[in-house]
């Protein structure tokens, strides 16, 4: 798909090379033959002064666009490298320390939970970037089902309080209408599950996050992700969906991340014919993200 | 019993980094940001005889945590552990001031090994500090200049020139001791690449010529008309203990 997008770049850019070109022989030629007429050689002068201006800052726009889409590839390779190599590394020195060592029946369950965990996180990395593989815009939904919404969320939820040793305070969720909508439901449960763990992860020292869900003009289901962690800028709130988009600076190193699950969020919304948004009142002031699917009839 | 500091963020990581290293008698701190390493190794009251330091850590970075080490003059021995394993990372570590690199995920016996190197290098540094001016080992001292008045000493890690003392990382030492070893030989930066930093991919070789530049900056009366330390163009580079003319620098 990238590589597609490249491709079609590169050939705009030829085919306005090309135009350019022929235009300077144009009017090279014309030149010649209607030096006497400045009237119409001002015309097409301004005409080429226009295009090559325009050419220009198009191929300049095309450049830094390159360029950014190089370093968040760059920053994506790292980031993944990194996620997929900790808990390995994490992993094997556990089990050498169990082979080469005596160990005491306690500390050796220590290292089996551990283990476990960082197979997990393992896993979760690996499918987070297979669905972003399998969730290209040309590819079409399947496991079309009716989804009960409710349920899934209380699933996502209990996953999420456990996952990362929370208390029913800290990760609440309140539960709306009862209601279903259509759609394939293990990318609905991966959509859901991005934003807790989103929410989660950017909260500060206190988690405190709240689920919602509230009928919008009886058409659409809106569950509404809560937290009170670091925010984020006004300028970021459209960026963040984008693919290997992180935000740049501190937030960026302080948490661990592949720039991929608000991407699957946002690719997941567009295939039910729902939408996503975030929500900030800035950096420091919580944020909230909504994800709206249809109600099915 | 030696003191080792680990810098690990992540927690399942720097655990069995601990359990393992105190088997091995050794005490262990761990911190979990390059803030709290810089603070305990500039500022605290423990000092520690060998560092672990990731690179990939919140807010500063390994690279950067190493050099601003350096550059406050801590020359503790150090490991540094991350994920990234391509040449060019490595010689970054390198190039920040670190004296070893281990790629995760790494065998438990290699690191416990280099860490042992690590610590064997201190003590016996140590050792040799203790008795230096009666019985320094000539053999460590490798004397150069036009009227012998530069010298390293590969015990202490230290250039001399004239009287002014620069500390060497052991990586400087490493690379300045290969050189001095093949005096007047013109070594290639694939055979630096390969006997001093161990490295056999083919790789980007700028960071050694900035090491260069940076030993050029201790050793040269002029750095800009380098006269021990030559350019072979091409090629690599030549050591000239005893430069016969200024204009030696073959072009």
């Amino acid at each position: 798909m990238v590589v597609a997008g490249r491709h079609r770049s590169v050939w705009v850019f030829i085919g306005l090379a090309a135009g350019l070109i022929s235009v300077i022989l144009l009017l090279y030629v014309g030149w010649v033959l209607l030096n006497w007429r400045t009237g119409i050689l001002l015309f097409f002068g301004v005409i080429l002064l226009a295009m090559i201006i325009s050419g220009v800052i198009l191929n300049t726009i095309f450049l830094v666009r390159e360029i950014r889409r190089n370093e968040q590839h760059d920053a994506f390779i790292n980031a993944v490298t990194h996620e997929l190599k900790t808990p390995v590394a994490s992993i094997r020195l556990y089990l050498e320390t169990l082979m080469s060592r005596s160990i005491e029946d306690r500390k050796r369950q220590e290292f089996y939970h551990a283990m476990l965990e960082d197979s997990e996180r393992l896993l979760s990395t690996i499918e987070q970037v297979l669905r972003t593989g399998r969730l290209g815009p040309s590819t079409h939904l399947t496991n079309l089902t009716a989804i009960n919404l409710h349920e899934l969320l209380e699933g996502c939820v209990t996953r999420a309080r456990k996952l990362y040793n929370l208390t029913p305070e800290c990760v609440q969720y309140r539960p709306g209408l009862q209601v279903a909508i259509q759609g394939d439901s293990d990318e609905v449960q991966a959509a859901l599950s991005n934003l807790l763990d989103n929410a989660i992860k950017y909260s500060d020292k206190t988690v405190r996050v709240t689920v919602e869900t509230a009928k919008v003009e009886s058409k659409y289901i809106a569950v509404r992700v809560k937290d009170e962690g670091i925010g984020i800028p006004k300028r970021e709130l459209k960026r963040i969906f984008k693919r290997f988009y992180r935000i740049p600076g501190l937030s960026s190193k302080r948490t661990k991340g592949t720039g991929l699950g608000l991407y699957i969020v946002r690719s997941v919304a567009k295939r039910h014919s729902g939408q996503v948004w975030a929500e900030s009142a800035g950096p420091g002031h919580g944020s909230t993200f909504v994800l709206q699917f249809p109600i099915s009839k | 019993m030696s003191r080792v500091l680990v810098v690990e963020d992540e927690q399942h990581l720097a655990e069995g980094l601990r359990f393992n290293l105190e088997a091995e008698c050794y005490q262990v701190e761990v911190v979990e940001n390059g803030e709290d390493a810089l603070q305990r190794l500039l500022s605290g009251p423990t000092t520690f005889d060998a560092l672990i330091l990731d690179v990939m850590l919140p807010g500063k970075d390994g690279f950067l945590v190493m050099s601003e080490l350096r550059q406050s003059g801590q020359f503790i021995p150090t490991l540094m552990l991350t994920a990234r394993s391509r040449p060019d990372d490595v010689l970054r570590g390198f190039e920040a001031g670190a004296d070893d690199y281990l790629t995760k995920p790494f065998e438990l016996a290699i690191l416990i090994a280099r860490i042992r190197g690590l610590l064997r290098r201190r003590q016996w540094l140590e050792a040799s500090v203790k008795n230096s001016e009666s019985t320094a080992s000539p053999r460590n001292i490798f004397v150069f200049g036009d009227n012998g008045d530069k010298s390293i000493d590969f015990g202490l890690l230290e250039l001399l020139v004239r009287d002014k003392v620069f500390r060497l990382t052991l990586m400087e030492a490493t690379l300045l001791r290969y050189l001095t070893d093949h005096e007047g030989e013109v070594v290639s930066r694939k055979t630096m690449l390969e006997k001093v930093w161990r490295l056999q991919e083919d790789t980007d070789t700028r960071p050694i010529d900035n090491f260069i530049v940076r030993l050029r900056r201790y050793i040269e009366d002029d750095p800009a008309r380098p006269r021990h330390l030559l350019s072979v163009r091409g090629v690599g580079y030549q050591f000239l203990a005893l430069p016969t003319s200024s204009k030696t620098a073959r072009h």
